[in-house]
């Protein structure tokens, strides 16, 4: 059966071409220009995936607002901010309120289908027991591929796909340094050095929630970061 | 007076502080003493004609009371036949005391009009003065007389071949007869009067008055003769005369008041009456002087009331005598020397001698002391003739000491008023001052370096004028703050509101080259055009970017946690990764081998040193050397980036760092608003610190350069 998902977007264009690329992967997509008719439609039947727009016609924050109804029907599913806006603030607020990703407008359709893949691969892979092979171990971290979860000394942290995707690309290689472009082709992003270096800092902050003294993430100045053991 | 607004506007007083302004505006109420000093003029003025006045009305009073009394005005004897006056009048001035027959003349207190004079030959002459004291008649003969010989008069007095001089005396006596004598003395001293007695036949014999007493000395350039007569001798006409001969044979040389060929005596003898003193008397008040004068102006009599002792005393201290100082000028006369004195009253009478009552001022004795003057005709039983004139005067030192005084309390009030009024403009231009710099400071930093602008400015809640003009500013600024906001925001909402209309076109493309991959429907140029439409729009992301990083690294130093971290390690790390990253260019970098601790944001640091770097590479060419260095000394760490390539734009190298403001070759095709130096400002500003630009000496090159605070 086809994976639904469903595009919260007020601008029509915008809609239709994303719908158009989601179709042709071969996904069942349903689109929606504000959030009562989202949630009108949410409530009879859940979709597989969400992509959201954080303003909504004549709602600024309609986005955040529609996004934590959604958790609130179904903490499991997969949850993508797709805006123009750009701020580290609304970045923040989108996550916190259990977003799997936040991403702007600038992503290419291919990078955000890569996305969509992913998290329906995580999906699935959260429902099948772990798999030993795809767990990466570093010292305290271990780092499921699969489920693209994250677990320090045992602890899961919570981390965004964009997150998940540069930790995933740091520890592959400890020691060695990844400059930024490095980072954003890991993480199928395209980013200015502000938000990339927002979100080393999100990382650092998260890893540190569980682990005080947590201080595997090294700038190099000039170049980029690295993962030290 | 619109010249006058132009004179305020364009003159001198335009270019003082608004201090000084005031201040001389509060020196103007220096014109009230000035004021005051001509209201007691006025004053004085009106208390001097009041006093004038009220004299003249007492001094009309007097001589009213001795109108047509000639008994009570001269002497019974000597009652004069109104008919003008004559040279040979001998008018006897009343002494209060008797003065002594010395031979000198100084007590005596004569009017000159007293003084009878007489010419004699060959500068010869005489002077004739008269007193009378209770009962006698005092005569004074001053004579000028080259040779004074004195008179043999022990051979026959009566010998016309005698020489020495000699002094006749003649007057009518009570019956009507007349009384010839003579002095002759042989030495100075006390000589005898001798009366010619007529015998039988017309013999004359000199027999000795002894009722008569006479003086004789010598004096400088002749001599005087003072003489005694007892009054109740003595009748209606008077008269004296000098013989003179100096040598055996030699011609007599007469000259006197009597006639010279039978010695008859033909000026009167006008004596004040004995009881017009006590007539007088009962006018007089303390510090008047009362005087009665024939018509002729010789002065009768005089009651001398004593000064009022201190009646003026000058007011001592500095105050006063400055007051003084610009008062007493002109109003009052000065001192003036005696004789002046006199003729001025002088003139007075001969005023009042006409017939009209009269009345002046005067310069006293002493300094600054005024006389008061005021004199009246006394006038016949029938009005039509003057009898005498009566003359009274006193010190003005009444009215003096009054004004002084007003004075001086006027003056000490308005000086008070005065330094009050300065000192309270001087306060009050101060605190305006105060208040206006307060505020202009406040409004030249409301418009901070950072461009967001604080709005609360001092004096906002002030009622008056500054604070309406602080209300103004305020909503002026706010209004400048809304259009500042905007102008911020604008470069990142126009980034926002072209990113959706981008998204449409590059995700269209996206979709476009998707499905012409599966499909051969599509020329081949297509995708050529495909690839354009997405470079084209790849470009516009770009800029979409770069208008929304200020924007960006503002929203990063806000969220930017301070650490401290050593600069110097920073440095050279970042130095060398961007010799990898600009292969075209050399780096030099020189930085202290011991840490640099700074407390700040690496990653900004990072950043603005990226922004250093890639200005330095736009502006230099392929294979140029660009120098990084770190200084530290105790207060700033400073950072430079120097490059070789053209001097920086002369409109001044601290435009560079505001936003949106550039000057790039207008060959430069990749985007750029002006923010890279921007950011570089933003971060130094964030760090305590600040950025500069200049040249390179030589103009090599520019060096950019930003101090961060330790």
């Amino acid at each position: 059966m086809k994976k639904t998902i469903a595009i919260v977007e007020d601008e029509r264009a915008i809609r239709d071409n994303y719908a158009a690329a989601f179709s042709r992967e071969g996904y069942a997509v349903r689109g929606y220009p504000n959030r009562r008719e989202a949630m009108a439609a949410f409530a009879a039947r859940l979709p597989d995936l969400a992509v959201i727009d954080i303003s909504l016609e004549d709602e600024p924050e309609g986005g955040f607002e529609l996004c934590r109804e959604l958790r609130g029907l179904s903490p499991e599913l997969p949850i993508i901010f797709l805006t123009a806006r750009d701020s580290d603030l609304d970045a923040v607020s989108g996550l916190r309120l259990g977003a799997d990703d936040f991403l702007t407008k600038d992503l290419s359709l291919a990078h955000l289908i890569a996305r969509v893949n992913a998290l329906f691969r995580r999906v699935d892979a959260l429902r099948r027991p772990a798999e030993e092979k795809q767990v990466i171990r570093r010292g305290a971290l271990s780092l499921d591929g699969e489920r693209m979860s994250v677990e320090w000394n045992g602890q899961v942290v919570l981390l965004s796909l964009t997150e998940f995707w540069i930790v995933h690309a740091l520890t592959k290689h400890p020691g060695h340094v990844k400059n930024r472009q490095q980072l954003m082709d890991a993480a199928n992003v395209v980013l200015d050095d502000n938000t990339i270096t927002s979100h080393i800092k999100r990382i650092r902050r998260k890893f540190q929630v569980v682990d005080e003294k947590f201080d595997a993430v090294h700038t190099v100045y000039g170049m980029g970061y690295r993962w030290v053991e | 007076m619109g010249r006058f607004l132009e004179l305020l506007k364009a003159g001198p007083i335009s270019g003082l502080k608004l201090r000084t302004k005031l201040l001389l505006l509060a020196l103007t109420t220096l014109a009230l003493p000035w004021a005051g000093c001509q209201y007691a003029r006025e004053m004085e003025t009106v208390l001097r004609e009041s006093e004038q006045q009220s004299l003249l009305a007492v001094t009309t009073t007097i001589a009213g009371s001795l109108k047509g009394r000639q008994e009570l005005l001269f002497r019974a004897d000597s009652l004069p036949a109104i008919d003008g006056n004559n040279a040979r009048d001998i008018t006897p001035v009343v002494l209060s005391g008797a003065p002594l027959i010395d031979g000198r003349s100084d007590e005596w207190d004569t009017n000159e009009r007293n003084v009878v004079r007489v010419a004699g030959p060959g500068g010869d002459g005489m002077r004739l003065l008269a007193a009378t004291h209770e009962r006698w008649l005092y005569l004074a003969l001053l004579v000028r007389d080259q040779k004074l010989v004195f008179d043999a008069y022990q051979m026959a007095p009566l010998d016309s071949n005698t020489i020495g001089d000699r002094i006749w005396l003649a007057f009518d006596d009570k019956r009507g007869g007349q009384q010839r004598l003579f002095f002759g003395g042989a030495s100075p001293g006390p000589v005898p009067a001798r009366r010619i007695e007529t015998r039988e036949y017309g013999r004359e014999e000199a027999v000795e008055e002894p009722r008569i007493e006479a003086v004789w000395q010598r004096a400088k350039e002749g001599y005087v003769v003072e003489i005694g007569i007892p009054l109740s001798l003595v009748g209606q006409h008077i008269g004296v005369l000098i013989d003179d001969r100096d040598r055996r044979g030699a011609a007599r040389q007469s000259y006197g008041t009597l006639d010279v060929a039978d010695l008859r005596a033909t000026g009167r003898l006008i004596a004040a009456s004995p009881d017009l003193n006590d007539h007088l008397r009962q006018f007089a008040q303390p510090g008047v002087e009362l005087t009665v004068a024939s018509s002729s102006g010789a002065t009768l009599t005089r009651l001398d009331a004593p000064a009022l002792p201190g009646d003026y005393t000058k007011m001592r201290g500095f105050l006063p005598r400055m007051y003084r100082l610009f008062l007493d000028g002109g109003a009052i006369p000065r001192s003036v020397s005696q004789p002046e004195r006199e003729r001025s009253a002088q003139s007075l009478t001969s005023k009042a001698a006409r017939g009209h009552a009269e009345t002046a001022l005067f310069a006293g004795r002493y300094e600054n002391s005024v006389i008061v003057a005021a004199a009246a005709p006394i006038f016949s039983a029938d009005g039509k003739q003057v009898l005498g004139v009566i003359q009274l005067a006193q010190t003005a030192d009444r009215w003096l000491t009054l004004r002084d005084r007003a004075l001086t309390r006027l003056l000490n009030l308005t000086l008070i008023v005065t330094l009050f009024a300065v000192g309270a403009a001087f306060w009050f231009a101060g605190r305006m001052t105060l208040r206006i710099t307060r505020l202009g400071t406040a409004s030249e930093n409301a418009l901070g370096r950072e461009g967001s602008l604080s709005r609360v400015l001092p004096e906002s809640d002030a009622r008056d004028e500054l604070g309406e003009l602080s209300r103004s500013f305020s909503s002026l600024l706010g209004r400048l703050d809304e259009y500042t906001g905007y102008l911020r925001t604008l470069a990142g909402k126009l980034a926002h509101e072209i990113r959706t209309p981008l998204t449409i076109i590059r995700s269209s493309l996206e979709n476009l080259e998707s499905e012409a991959q599966g499909s051969s429907g599509m020329p081949e140029s297509a995708h050529i055009y495909i690839s354009r439409a997405r470079e084209g729009s790849e470009r516009l992301g770009a800029i979409l970017t770069a208008m929304g990083a200020a924007t960006k690294v503002e929203e990063a130093i806000a969220q930017s946690e301070r650490q401290r971290f050593d600069l110097a390690a920073l440095v050279r790390t970042a130095v060398g990764a961007y010799g990898a990253a600009f292969p075209q260019r050399q780096f030099v970098c020189r930085a202290p081998d011991e840490p640099v601790e700074i407390i700040g944001a690496p990653e900004l640091i990072v950043q603005l040193l990226d922004k250093l770097i890639d200005n330095a590479v736009d502006f230099s060419a392929d294979g140029a050397t660009i120098t990084v260095v770190l200084g530290d000394d105790s207060a700033f760490a400073e950072l430079s980036v120097a490059n070789p390539g053209p001097p920086l734009p002369s409109e001044g190298a601290e435009k560079l760092f505001e936003s949106l403001w550039q000057s790039r070759p207008e060959t430069d095709k990749r985007p750029h608003f002006g923010l890279g130096l921007y950011i570089v400002r933003l971060i130094a500003e964030f760090h305590g610190g600040t950025a500069h630009a200049a040249n390179l000496p030589d103009d090599t090159g520019a060096i950019f350069s930003v101090r961060l605070a330790h």
